[in-house]
């Protein structure tokens, strides 16, 4: 008697739970890290705090794309929205894992500037991925001013790492071979020019003992002293520094990007996605205080304005870091990434 | 008639076989051919691309070194726990047991703290006054191989262990009587009756080292990139055929090893148990 009443009361409650579970949640993927614990401070208490509606944030780091495309492929995405990196954004779109935005929802009154509306995105932000040195490893009174000082193992020695794709690392060892940023992927578009960069690469090969894959390893290379230079993304810097590790970042040659914020394919809550990415990109009070952690500016109406000149340097769209950095070709790498990826892979493991 | 019915009983194994064994290897054997067309570039790919023979090889040469140095080194431990009383073993087992309660990952991040640059060894280098610069241990093979022994290293000592404690000592003592001398009857009486489980425990450690991503990936360089961290690099790639393709090598290298291991395993033990070491 005793053991009916059990299971039916069992049963009740794993019944009722789905059904409490119905409460109106919105699942955003997105970084980790610094990311994560501002987008959790900043943008989620505002939309919830206009919509009514809940939400839960997922740091999937590098992985999103992967695991989006698990999920389109399984027929049941878990996300609402994500974010969708520079790089990541043609790949996306060539295989057909992002919705269209809705821009007569999102943006009735085309605010945002043109260049931040793309077809399958709206753009969050810009940052640079640029190489950061470590000063107190630096021989005495000198600082790298150049690719080519990146180069330079003579007169800067130590270990140093790049991100493990041939994404950015080609143009920058274009560059350091004497390439004038302007004409990086006028270069890279021909045979010699990608034999080049590789060829460049090959030289820096034997002084990296590690390949970074994530920003958090990056700083953590950094942090721990296994590397004394490396690329990584401006707004990591910050906290590093903060941390009590003495670096720099190096502004000149280092590459502009955009990322965004999209919407995967069969997203449950298409329409209230939209609202999120109202929050997320044109509200210039929210990101006021969002690049005052994280130094990756969004195209928010009003914004630049409402900055102090200090705030401003640290912001890689500041004019002047932005004039001494290249714009990242993220159609070049649409278009190239399967044969050159393909390359890079092989060449990493001779 | 009612002699076969037992076979009935045989089908909840097979269907476990069937379900998380054959059916899976066959998802992965289609999944890499069809692209979704049917091709065959992928297999092409890794004949034509020497690099992927490279890592093959590698694969296979590290996992048969790990395995060996583990037996060398478990052994005698095995040996040395069998001879203790009852009490002693339990003790003794359960401390060999204890890392295993750690996951790879967290053991894998262990050894990143012991060997890094600003790690306790190169602090305990420096301390004594060996070394001026951090020597780098991360990143390199020996780091690799140091982790993977660590970790493994308690599956060959228990196995190793199982088999000792089969064996009946009055036999050792049947051989001294005879005339033997105590290391004639460790390698003519002891050695060949645990050899056998020695060489499964060998084989197990193989195995699960061909597997092994988390290690190279973490404490190795390029150069230590293993057929499991190509698969998973291929994976983030989204090239989930070639990943298949991948898998399938070594799916069928694992297998190839194992029967030519077990296989010269009885050809040692017949030789040994014939005419002694």
């Amino acid at each position: 008697m005793y053991k009916t009443l059990l299971g039916a009361a069992a049963v009740a409650l794993l019944a009722a739970s789905p059904a409490l579970s119905q409460d109106k949640v919105l699942t955003i993927a997105g970084s980790g890290g610094v990311v994560k614990e501002i987008t959790e401070k900043v943008f989620l208490p505002a939309f919830e705090e206009k919509t009514g509606w809940k939400t839960k944030f997922v740091a999937a780091e590098s992985n999103i794309l992967l695991e989006v495309r698990t999920m389109a492929a399984s027929g049941q995405m878990l996300y609402d929205a994500m974010e969708v990196s520079a790089s990541s954004y043609p790949q996306a779109v060539r295989e057909g894992l992002l919705e269209p935005i809705d821009y007569s929802l999102l943006d009735p009154d085309n605010k945002l500037p043109a260049k931040a509306k793309k077809k399958f995105g709206v753009v969050s932000a810009s940052y640079s991925t640029v190489p950061v040195q470590r000063l107190d490893k630096n021989p005495e009174g000198r600082k790298m001013q150049s690719w080519a000082d990146f180069w330079d193992v003579d007169t800067f020695p130590g270990p140093r790492s790049l991100k493990q794709q041939p994404e950015y690392n080609l143009e920058f060892a274009l560059i350091a071979d004497g390439v004038a940023p302007d004409d990086v992927y006028d270069v890279l578009g021909t045979e010699e020019g990608l034999d080049r960069a590789f060829a460049k690469l090959s030289e820096l090969k034997p002084y990296i003992p590690v390949w970074w894959t994530s920003g958090a390893q990056s700083v953590q290379l950094l942090s721990d002293g296994e590397v004394f230079y490396s690329t990584t993304y401006n707004g990591r810097v910050g906290k590093l520094q903060e941390s009590g590790v003495d670096v720099e970042i190096m502004w000149n040659g280092g590459a502009l990007h955009t990322s965004h914020v999209g919407i995967p394919k069969g997203a449950p809550n298409y329409e209230m996605a939209h609202e999120w990415i109202r929050v997320r990109t044109m509200r210039p009070d929210l990101e006021l205080e969002y690049v005052k952690k994280l130094p990756y500016p969004n195209f928010a109406p009003g914004l630049f304005d409402a900055m102090s000149e200090e705030q401003a340097k640290t912001m890689p769209s500041y004019p002047a870091n932005a004039d001494v950095q290249f714009v990242a070709n993220e159609e070049f790498w649409a278009e190239n990434i399967e044969r050159i990826r393909e390359r890079f892979d092989e060449w990493l493991l001779e | 008639m009612h002699a076969r019915s037992y076979l009935w009983l045989f089908l909840p194994a097979l269907s476990l076989l069937l379900l998380f064994i054959l059916a899976p290897a066959a998802d992965l054997l289609w999944a890499s051919m069809f692209d979704p067309n049917f091709t065959t570039e992928h297999f092409a790919r890794l004949v034509n691309r020497g690099v992927y023979f490279d890592v093959m090889i590698r694969t296979i040469r590290v996992s048969l070194i790990v395995a060996v140095i583990c037996t060398v080194i478990g052994y005698p431990v095995a040996y040395y726990i069998n001879l203790q009383s009852r009490n002693r073993q339990t003790v003794l087992l359960f401390l060999i047991l204890i890392p295993m309660w750690m996951s790879i990952l967290i053991r894998t991040f262990a050894w990143m703290v012991v060997l890094g640059r600003d790690g306790l060894v190169n602090e305990a280098l420096a301390a004594v006054g060996l070394v001026e610069e951090p020597v780098r241990m991360l990143f390199t093979s020996g780091a690799v191989l140091a982790a993977m022994v660590q970790i493994l290293l308690p599956i060959q000592i228990l196995t190793c262990y199982a088999a000792m404690t089969e064996i009946n000592f009055d036999l050792i003592r049947a051989a001294r009587v005879l005339g033997a001398k105590p290391w004639q009857a460790m390698m003519r009486v002891f050695l060949p009756l645990s050899l056998e489980g020695t060489i499964t425990g060998l084989v197990i450690v193989f195995m699960l080292s061909m597997g092994f991503f988390i290690t190279p990936a973490l404490l190795g360089g390029r150069q230590d990139t293993m057929i499991a961290n190509l698969i998973e690099f291929q994976v983030q790639r989204l090239n989930w055929s070639f990943a298949a393709a991948l898998g399938l090598v070594l799916l069928i290298l694992t297998v190839v090893m194992i029967v030519l291991l077990r296989g010269l395993g009885r050809m040692a033990a017949r030789r040994i148990l014939k005419g002694g070491l």
